[in-house]
């Protein structure tokens, strides 16, 4: 547990003092300091602002940074891995278990202090149409998407060796996903859909099953990639 | 007791390299074993095995009698590893990455602080404690990679290449480091492919070539058979009379020569002592009448042993695997469908080895 925690808070500092995060973090929330005040100015609806922001502005953006920061979270420090630290009292499930939980940590965290004072001015300055749990909800699928994408992309750092090869495939995993998804009838469970629905979500229009099982699916998905990459790291030769 | 122990170690790549090929490697508690080899030996596959960062093809291996796997966070608690040109994180400082080092290692904060302070101080990175590692040179980072493997002060310390990226005087400085903490029940093991550098600090040697240990034993023993029957002498005065007599000599055993300028090596290949063949040729100097300036009885042959037995290794490739398959059909043929023979197939090696100085199951 003490190196869990020595190597979460190692991480989470390299991450925090990086200068990908400092200038993503810095640009999620200048745009949407932009958004609300020009929200406010034209008397713009809430839900069509929080879901323009989100659609976008936060996720294309976040996407393209948060598989950069996942796909390197391994094999982009593997010698470093191998020499510093693995080749030290640290289990190899403490290893991954850190690394997943700074980097979800991140993204999570940067979402929470973006998005939670975006919502609340926005549903304060803007002509209110949201309803609370409405906006609590969509948030939340929006996070368990990104908390998806992190995911998928630390697998993938566990599987490639190239991380400049590995982060298109992720991100093209991520697009062609939606195509896929729409020919097998599974619209619903594409990131587009969720993103296409997120206004009449603010509104709290969404019906509350298909909200659950977007939830249910993603974090599902998420905890499918966590085992999955755990059980990998695991057996990999370092 | 065997801190480290392999069994029949054997690891293949992706099923197009052999890394390491029935590797059996024994150090016991308290030596000091240097792991010599050329580039690709397997030397750096062998310590990554030990350490539980790749697994093994096939072959067991323990450490402190425990299986070592991934997991056996426990086990390398006890372990300090220097890898080859080691990497860490460029962004922080030397006492940064100590820290670091330490908790992950299970080093209280202040003892940490305390083992810290003196490392670097033992490492001379005192000076350079406030530069981040990314602007290190390959010394100062193996220098930092030597503090960080004794930070939680193990009772086995692994050291990959200690000497390499060093110039003479940090070389000098790292071996003396070595032999300082060797003892005090400390077990170290240390690759290298320069047999000189660690010559004096070894307690046991073993050589490993293709993945394969081909000759351990006493360091000792290794210097007492290199030095074996060859003595170097250079002289001045009459040498062509010196050079006429030295067929003289062969009444202890035959012998070669050669001349090199005012040199001459001479070697027995006889069973005397090395001291009678010391003591003939010292009298074959005085008999001629040549004046004695130099005189070497192989205190620089170890390394010229070791690549010997490379060489012996290589040529006897093709004929090792012969023999070993024919005793595997022997075994076969003895041992019945209960497969009884396995101790015949291992004891094998001995007849096709026995040129091969040394432990003769190699």
């Amino acid at each position: 547990m003490q190196a869990f925690l020595a190597i979460l808070r190692f991480d989470l500092s390299q991450l925090i003092h990086s200068w990908l995060v400092r200038i993503w973090v810095t640009l999620l929330a200048a745009s949407a300091i932009f958004l609300v005040s020009v929200s406010a100015n034209e008397g713009e609806l809430a839900s069509e602002t929080l879901a323009i922001y989100t659609a976008a502005i936060y996720v294309p953006f976040s996407v393209a940074v948060l598989a950069v920061l996942a796909v390197s979270a391994v094999n982009g420090e593997a010698s470093v891995t191998a020499d510093s630290i693995l080749s030290k009292s640290v289990t190899r499930t403490e290893y991954i278990t850190a690394k997943i939980a700074s980097r979800i940590g991140i993204t999570l965290g940067v979402y929470l202090l973006v998005m939670a004072p975006f919502a609340y001015l926005v549903m304060r300055y803007a002509i209110s149409d949201t309803s609370v749990s409405g906006v609590i909800i969509g948030l939340l699928m929006v996070s368990t998407l990104l908390s998806f994408l992190v995911a998928a992309g630390i697998m993938l750092s566990i599987l490639m060796r190239n991380v400049l090869f590995a982060v298109p495939v992720l991100i093209a995993g991520v697009l062609l996903s939606g195509a896929v998804l729409q020919f097998v009838g599974l619209t619903w469970m594409s990131a587009t859909a969720v993103i296409n629905e997120l206004p009449e979500t603010f509104r709290g229009e969404t019906p509350v099953w298909d909200e659950v099982r977007v939830l249910f699916v993603f974090i599902s998905l998420s905890l499918a990639a966590i085992i999955s990459g755990i059980w990998q790291f695991r057996r990999k030769d370092l | 007791m065997r801190v480290v122990e392999t069994s029949e170690l054997t690891k293949i790549y992706q099923n197009r390299y052999i890394a390491l090929n029935a590797l059996d490697l024994n150090v016991e508690k308290g030596t000091v074993f240097g792991l010599v080899g050329p580039n690709g030996a397997g030397k750096s596959t062998t310590f990554r095995i030990l350490l539980g960062l790749q697994r093994p093809t096939a072959g067991s291996v323990k450490i402190f009698g425990e299986p070592m796997t991934a997991e056996s966070a426990d086990i390398r608690r006890r372990i300090g590893y220097l890898p080859t040109n080691p990497h860490f994180p460029r962004n922080l400082t030397p006492i940064e990455y100590l820290q670091f080092v330490g908790a992950i290692s299970g080093v209280g904060k202040k003892q940490t602080q305390i083992q810290l302070s003196r490392l670097l101080q033992a490492v001379d990175l005192t000076s350079a404690a406030s530069q981040t590692v990314g602007g290190f040179s390959d010394g100062m980072r193996t220098r930092l990679g030597i503090a960080a493997a004794l930070i939680h002060d193990p009772e086995l310390l692994i050291l990959d290449e200690p000497t390499s990226g060093l110039d003479p005087s940090g070389r000098k400085q790292t071996i003396e480091l070595i032999r300082e903490l060797s003892g005090r029940d400390r077990t170290i093991i240390i690759a290298t492919h320069i047999l000189g550098d660690i010559e004096r600090v070894c307690t046991d040697v073993g050589i490993i070539s293709s993945g394969h240990l081909i000759y351990t034993g006493p360091m000792a023993e290794m210097r007492r058979l290199a030095r074996q029957g060859t003595i170097s002498v250079e002289i001045e005065g009459n040498t062509a009379s010196f050079e006429q007599q030295i067929h003289t000599l062969d009444e202890l055993g035959s012998l070669q020569w050669e001349r090199n300028g005012a040199e001459f090596r001479i070697t027995f290949l006889g069973t005397e002592p090395l001291p009678i063949y010391i003591e003939r040729v010292l009298q074959l100097i005085d008999r001629t009448g040549v004046e004695l300036l130099h005189i070497n009885t192989g205190a620089d042959e170890i390394e010229e042993a070791f690549l010997t037995r490379l060489e012996e290794d290589r040529t006897r490739g093709f004929l090792r695997a012969a023999a070993w398959a024919a005793t595997q059909d022997i075994a076969g043929t003895r041992s019945g469908p209960n497969g009884s023979g396995k101790n015949i197939v291992a004891q094998e090696p001995e007849v096709i080895d026995a040129g091969v100085l040394g432990d003769p199951t190699l």
